[in-house]
């Protein structure tokens, strides 16, 4: 298991080098000049660094959600945050709000995911705790509604943004630039760090309340620390970048096939392997037809599906 | 066997609980856990026995009355310093999430810091599951998972388990063979052990039964003294006759008619 993950670690340092050396056009690491360099730092490198981000992002609260959720079918969509996100988004895109310069937009998004990750508590939240079950359909019913007051806004509006806001709504990563790196690094690793931190728990609370009780944690406590986690980090990927699918459904049951189910292994594994996907995913979308761009969560589901389907019928996890 | 030498592990008085405001489930209840004792939870369905054992592990807190672990009050504890004394397992086990047995265990040493002198491979050993270290929870028999989770709670080192129908689902023989290694352990490790029960006959096997009913005691010490025919009508509302082997050992048949 330990081997497993180290390999994962190197394919993830391989795919970010691939992504940055290759590409539409492939650029020699010990022969750059001022344009090379310029391509390499400030367009190249901060689009890899965002996908890398919005890719751990999804893999880590998958795996996070999947338990306290005690449900294999979770991922971080399903509790509507990104349906907030992408409602507030799309009102900032289309009402063209300049407030906060290139943040309008992660802001809005950020501000939506987080009001929708605490309505969502709060309708998951009886007798002085989270219950999985009213979490999931809290988060189901808000994700339906956001959904149609989404679509009753875009049925409504006429102009241009409505074709940005749909290019958002479907992960688009060609506005990343550094700007945005730093507030993802603080709310994806804040969240990782949680995460990480309460992983004993996690494996607990995966047992059962009572089983976490009696190994000695507080389970609506630990729960509500790991919601919170999962919230910053799915908010933080959707104003990063949009939404990306797969990657929070599929990576954590993949990461599962190879280092187990601990998620003291399971959290980074699941962050390292979203982080590779998202980065090797926007590398084709980039690449394939240029100058066309793909959204890259097309690519993330083709390239990862297939693959996924395969480990399903060649190992036996009839039990996830 | 007398217990009232031995020092209290585990000590309720008064303690009343509800989980609604239709009247308490459990009413005013007070019994004791002696070290190295081994007692049987019996009554019938909703007469109150896992909420016993929840509110014995801190699962529940009572509404009113006094839970005593160890001399000091159960809510006192810190849940880590409580984990290291109670183990509780539950009656359902379903764990969809394909850990594997070491893993699983292992969570036994979750309450410490610096881990005690067992190791999980030790625990399985003791359980006679050696040779399943590596395979999946979601591949092993009822049998197999209650003797997974009976040695994590070794690991755990709580000299106090509360086992809510650990024998619920599984054949005879794995029925047996459970209670036989709970009861080796008892004398290895000086633990106690309170389970729920269904079968009348297993209980009067045990060194000492609770009789429960509409969450109050009914009767609590020796089996021979505790269930008695009439006594087993009033709990369960079923007619039994309670017969002896040649050999002495007691045994309780049905009375009821299933054909009729």
């Amino acid at each position: 298991m330990k081997i497993n993950f180290f390999l994962i670690v190197l394919i993830f340092l391989a795919v970010l080098a691939i992504s940055l050396f290759l590409g539409p056009t492939p650029i020699n690491p010990l022969a750059l000049d001022g344009t090379t360099r310029e391509i390499l730092i400030s367009i190249r490198a901060p689009r890899i660094a965002v996908a890398v981000l919005m890719g751990m992002a999804l893999g880590a609260s998958g795996a996070v959600l999947q338990g306290i959720l005690r449900n294999p079918l979770a991922d971080p969509y399903i509790l509507g945050i990104s349906s907030g996100a992408s409602l507030t988004a799309a009102i900032g895109i289309i009402g063209g709000v300049t407030i906060f310069g290139t943040f309008s937009i992660p802001v809005f998004a950020f501000a939506g995911a987080v009001l929708t990750g605490g309505i969502v508590g709060v309708m998951g939240w009886k007798r002085g705790g989270l219950w999985p079950e009213r979490l999931l359909l809290a988060g189901v019913g808000l994700s339906f509604l956001f959904s149609a007051l989404l679509m009753l806004i875009m049925s409504v509006s006429r102009d241009e943004g409505i074709r940005r806001a749909m290019l958002w709504i479907f992960g688009d990563l060609s506005m990343s630039d550094w700007e945005r790196v730093p507030y993802g690094v603080l709310f994806v690793f804040g969240g990782v760090a949680i995460s990480l931190w309460r992983a004993k728990a996690l494996n607990a609370l995966i047992l059962g309340d009572e089983f976490a009780h009696s190994l000695g944690f507080a389970p609506h406590t630990e729960r509500v620390l790991l919601f919170i986690s999962v919230g910053l980090m799915t908010a933080a990927s959707v104003s990063l970048g949009g939404m990306i699918g797969f990657i929070g459904l599929l990576i954590p049951h993949i990461a599962r096939f190879f280092i187990g189910s601990d998620n003291r292994l399971l959290v980074p594994a699941s962050a390292l392997g979203g982080g590779a996907l998202l980065c090797a995913a926007d590398l084709i979308a980039r690449s394939a037809l240029p100058p066309m761009e793909l959204p890259a969560g097309i690519i993330t589901a083709i390239i990862g599906a297939p693959y996924f389907l395969y480990l399903l019928r060649r190992k036996n996890v009839l039990s996830v | 066997m007398s217990s009232a030498s031995k020092p209290m592990i585990l000590e309720l008085s008064g303690a009343c609980f509800s989980y609604g405001n239709n009247g308490h489930v459990v009413d005013n209840l007070a019994f004791s856990v002696g070290e190295g004792e081994f007692i049987g939870l019996l009554g019938a369905n909703g007469s109150g026995k896992s909420t016993i054992l929840k509110l014995g592990s801190g699962i529940l807190r009572p509404s009113a009355g006094k839970i005593m672990l160890w001399g000091k009050q159960l809510q006192s504890y810190r849940n880590k310093d409580r984990a290291k004394l109670i183990s509780y397992l539950p009656q359902t086990l379903d764990i969809s999430v394909p850990f594997t047995i070491r893993e699983l265990v292992g969570m036994g040493l979750y309450p410490y810091d610096i881990p005690p002198a067992i190791t999980p491979d030790e625990a399985l050993g003791m359980v006679g599951l050696t040779d399943k270290a590596d395979a999946h929870i979601t591949d092993l028999s009822g049998g197999e998972k209650r003797r997974t989770f009976i040695a994590m709670t070794l690991l755990q080192g709580a000299g106090l388990l509360l086992l809510d129908e650990p024998l619920a689902n599984l054949d005879i023989k794995y029925q047996i063979e459970l209670v036989r290694l709970l009861r080796t352990l008892r004398e290895q490790r000086n633990i106690s052990v309170v389970m729920a029960l269904h079968d009348i006959n297993i209980g009067l096997q045990f060194d000492k039964v609770m009789l429960i009913k509409n969450g109050g005691i009914l009767g609590f010490g020796r089996p021979e003294d505790v269930l008695t025919e009439s006594s087993i009508m009033d709990a369960f509302d079923i007619e039994v006759k309670i017969l002896r082997q040649t050999d002495g050992k007691a045994y309780v048949s049905y009375q009821e008619n299933y054909r009729k």
